[in-house]
């Protein structure tokens, strides 16, 4: 497909299907999207032979990528740095050790029972590293956890778990050059003054019909991304922590980040989402079933393992069994941008690729299917009506 | 307060709004009884996460089921007013069902008010029907306005 304008019209028409799909099922939308980009490439490969949905095409890379990294801004600027400022102590550990349990587990067993290369089994060990701030502060929300000192802390850890991914893909599979040097030097530079500067710069130009703000923004984490490729590093690391050190200011700009959030969806994810999905090769996953469920176990297995004695040794002994199971939850954005930046950096295989994204999709929704299979209200398992006396920040205005 | 009757059983009533014609059908039922029974309404609404989560959808859901909610809450209560009701509001995140069957324990609440979406089979297979789910479970008996 050469015509650009036919090729656009496939994939919005597939992000509009995705969408109708999310909102029949109440599934996520970047969920809707990858499985819909996996179908219509199996059958678009079915009927037309090395046709494709333009996955490979400069400007829908270019889109794709934007995706990526305004999603990932906007995750980072979704911290509260007030609880990070409380809780640092734990959240850093358990956030590491969150990070480094299935970072290690998850190259092991795809190094040493999978025989990845060396490489690839890194790549795999990133992409199942992560956690699921969203599904973590969604079920907070549902038990009123989200106002509780532990629960802060665990989110705040997530927090860290995730920046643990996101510089482990930075920088593992950068070869370490002067260039390295001088993109950390600059990252150091800007992550130190972006927060002063910002809002005084949207204070004195801000506010205006010319979206100064977006501009200002894009600008910046497309210049800290072209400096991060340049050094062989990833567009998303800087993106990540822009959004974390602008959380504070930026992040609380709701208007703005309103705006920021329908230029993703309504235009870029839906490309980056799909892209990720046409990937995903269906028949190389039904050839080898027991790679997607070695990777599953060695990510819920590593991650549950050390998390449990870290979580204890802080006194935390309440309510860790529900928040290991959350954590155990991969990131969907973190999982499917590490394994996208493996494939296209050849670090691992389109197999590869195929199973680390279905991994990362069934890590993702195996827990929440266990969760709505054996539904039983909680409240006639064990009472604890304190529980939920307080409603999110969001909505507690509202509540009467 | 001519033809109220104050020892009716249902003081409390809770009802289960969405924003649907069928969840207003079931305010407009709640309101009616309230005025008969001298009983005082909750408006509870729930704003359901995509499943599985992610950042930032998550944060647009809210967003958005706040403000949708708001909106709707604010015409209730000015229709209440007008008719001299005691109506609370009242929003919860998580799964309808198990919100709404909470929040009546929590308050003691007589009689839950619910509207029927009268969704497809496939849809009731894959998100369960909140009507049912409360219809199950909760402590105090249950009106599905249809």
């Amino acid at each position: 497909m050469e015509n650009v304008w036919v090729l656009a019209s496939v994939c919005v028409g597939l992000a509009l299907l995705a969408t109708l799909v999310a909102i029949w099922f109440k599934i996520s939308t970047a969920l809707s999207e990858i499985v819909v980009g996996t179908v219509a490439q199996l059958i678009l490969g079915a009927f037309f032979v090395h046709s494709d949905l333009g996955a490979k095409t400069g400007w829908i890379s270019f889109l794709a990528g934007t995706g990526a990294i305004v999603l990932m801004f906007l995750a980072g600027a979704e911290l509260d740095p007030q609880i990070f400022r409380a809780k640092w102590k734990e959240c850093t550990v358990v956030g590491l050790v969150g990070f480094f349990g299935p970072f290690l587990g998850c190259t092991a067993v795809a190094h040493y029972v999978l025989h990845w290369a060396v490489r690839s089994s890194w790549l795999a060990g990133v992409a199942l590293s992560t956690t699921s701030v969203a599904v973590v502060y969604a079920v907070m929300l549902e038990l009123g956890f989200n106002v509780t000192d532990f629960g802060k802390a665990v989110l705040a850890a997530c927090f860290i778990n995730d920046l643990g991914t996101v510089i482990a893909l930075g920088l593992i599979f950068s070869p370490f050059t002067v260039k390295t040097v001088i993109f950390v030097v600059a990252c150091m530079l800007v992550f130190a003054t972006v927060p002063f500067l910002t809002p005084r710069f949207f204070k004195r130009y801000g506010g205006r019909v010319s979206e100064i703000e977006a501009k200002y923004l894009l600008f910046l984490l497309f210049a800290m991304g072209g400096l991060a490729v340049w050094a062989g590093s990833e567009a998303v690391l800087p993106a990540y922590v822009i959004g974390m050190v602008l959380a504070g200011t930026v992040g609380k700009d709701h208007i703005l980040i309103r705006r920021l959030r329908t230029l993703t969806f309504g235009l870029l994810t839906p490309f980056y989402f799909i892209r990720a999905g046409s990937f995903v090769s269906i028949p190389a996953l039904i050839a080898t079933p027991l790679v997607f469920l070695a990777l599953f176990f060695a990510k819920m297995f590593s991650k549950i393992i050390p998390l449990f004695p870290t979580v204890k040794a802080f006194d935390y002994q309440k309510e860790e069994g529900l928040y290991f199971t959350l954590m155990m939850s991969t990131g969907l954005t973190f999982g499917t941008i590490s394994a996208l930046f493996g494939l296209n950096h050849g670090v691992i295989t389109q197999v590869q690729y195929s199973h680390l994204v279905a991994t990362v999709i069934g890590s993702a929704v195996v827990p929440t299917m266990i969760a709505n299979a054996w539904f039983m209200p909680r409240h006639l398992l064990a009472p604890r009506p304190e529980e939920r006396t307080t409603l999110p920040q969001t909505l507690s205005k509202n509540a009467d | 307060m001519t033809g109220k009757r104050t020892n009716s059983h249902f003081r409390k009533l809770l009802v289960g709004y969405d924003g649907s014609p069928q969840s207003e059908k079931a305010v407009d039922v709640a309101l009616s009884l309230a005025a008969c029974l001298d009983a005082t309404v909750l408006i509870f609404a729930v704003a359901r996460p995509p499943e599985p989560a992610t950042s930032v959808e998550l944060g647009a859901v809210l967003d958005d089921a706040r403000e949708h909610f708001e909106e709707g809450f604010k015409k209730i209560l000015e229709k209440a007013r007008s008719k001299d009701l005691a109506v609370a509001t009242g929003m919860a995140v998580g799964h309808p069902g198990e919100q709404i069957i909470h929040r009546a324990e929590v308050d003691g609440v007589d009689l839950i008010i619910l509207g029927r979406r009268g969704r497809s089979m496939i849809s009731r297979m894959m998100l369960g029907s909140v009507s049912e789910r409360v219809l199950r479970y909760a402590h105090c008996p249950v009106m599905v306005v249809h």
